[in-house]
């Protein structure tokens, strides 16, 4: 039941944030791109929410088509979505291990 | 003053304005073939209404308000009815100057200004909800 | 052209729209009044020309108001189609295709604000 779920949230992740899926089996290598991916995560967030905030001003002036201004906001609403339910995860994590005895 | 709630008084005086000429209208027709009562008396005589606009400078809106309902004065066309109690001594009776089809155009163009004036007041309102609406979650 | 602050472009449009449709409003309240022409509002575009050129030449002084303080001029059209005798010239269907497009903008401008005010919401919470 697990394997069937986490593909499933890493599709979620993958789509809202646009990432390249990242391979479960690359153990070795999960450190140093773990961190990576993470800062791709916030950079990718930042910029869907910038994409959508423009479109929304140039939807307000009646500049833009309004299918591509409703897409672009709930693609910004997805992203935060998960960015913050990867902060929270993270958040989670922290006070755990500082929680474990030496 | 709030330019929605603004509208919705403007459309509003419009909803009135459109009223009254369907009275108006109504009157006319009900009356069409009201003729006087003694020999040579003159009929019922058309009525007419004109409107005039109001400049709010306070909403910045114009209303529409009833400047005047006054007589129509063109002639009286006669009808030779003789056994009419109004009739002169010719037999030709004086019937109101009111003419039907012009009564229903009017009464047609009225309900159509009215139908406009309604949506408009629909709009106004639905404008305001929207805009509370913003403050509700989800 | 990036918007100084999305919330503030909303509001000043939220505006105008209200101003226009309080003059369409009276446009078809007024569709049988002799010698009343039609009225609209300057397009939001130069409302907004107006208020960026007075953020611009303020900027060492203090910033005013601008296009915000509700003065959009409402000017009289030039009438379209041929005038009435009655010198009345509402067209009531471009009143009505006036106010549908105004309900247009005005539902993206509220969805939009209220879109962004979730997202500011969500991202404060703990």
């Amino acid at each position: 039941m697990i394997g069937s779920i986490s593909p499933l949230g890493q599709q979620v992740l993958t789509k809202a944030t646009g990432l390249p899926e990242i391979a479960p089996a690359a153990t070795g290598a999960v450190g140093t791109s773990f961190a990576s991916a993470l800062a791709d995560v916030a950079a990718q967030t930042a910029a869907t929410m910038r994409k959508a905030e423009q479109l929304s001003a140039a939807g307000i002036q009646g500049q833009a088509n309004t299918r591509e201004v409703v897409d672009a906001v709930m693609s910004a609403e997805q992203a935060l979505q998960a960015a913050i339910a990867i902060r929270d995860k993270i958040v989670t994590a922290y006070l755990e291990v500082s929680r474990m005895g030496i | 003053m709030d330019p929605l709630v603004a509208a919705l008084k403007v459309a509003g005086s419009g909803l009135g304005a459109q009223s009254e000429r369907l009275r108006v209208v109504s009157e006319n027709l009900a009356n069409a073939q009201s003729t006087g009562n003694t020999p040579g008396a003159d009929p019922y005589r058309r009525k007419t209404i004109s409107f005039a606009a109001e400049l709010d400078r306070a909403t910045g809106g114009s209303t529409v308000e009833i400047a005047n309902i006054g007589n129509d004065q063109s002639a009286f066309p006669l009808e030779f009815q003789p056994g009419n109690e109004a009739a002169d001594a010719n037999g030709y009776v004086k019937m109101p100057n009111v003419n039907v089809l012009i009564e229903m155009a009017d009464m047609n163009e009225a309900n159509r200004s009215y139908e406009a004036n309604l949506q408009v007041v629909k709009q106004a309102r639905d404008l305001i909800s929207m805009t509370i609406d913003l403050m509700r979650s989800q | 052209m990036d918007p100084v602050n999305l919330f503030d472009l909303a509001s000043q449009q939220a505006r105008w729209l209200s101003v226009r449709q309080t003059t369409i409003a009276g446009n078809i309240a007024n569709a049988n009044t002799p010698g009343y022409r039609t009225h609209d509002v300057e397009p939001f575009e130069k409302v907004l020309d107006r208020s960026r050129v007075a953020m611009t030449a303020t900027q060492t002084g203090h910033l005013t108001g601008g296009a915000t303080e509700a003065g959009y001029a409402v000017k009289q059209e030039e009438p379209k189609h041929a005038v009435l005798p009655s010198q009345n010239t509402v067209a009531l269907e471009d009143e009505l295709m006036k106010a549908g497009e105004v309900r247009r903008s005005f539902e993206l401008n509220t969805a939009i604000v209220k879109a962004f005010h979730r997202m500011i919401m969500l991202s404060s919470k703990a």
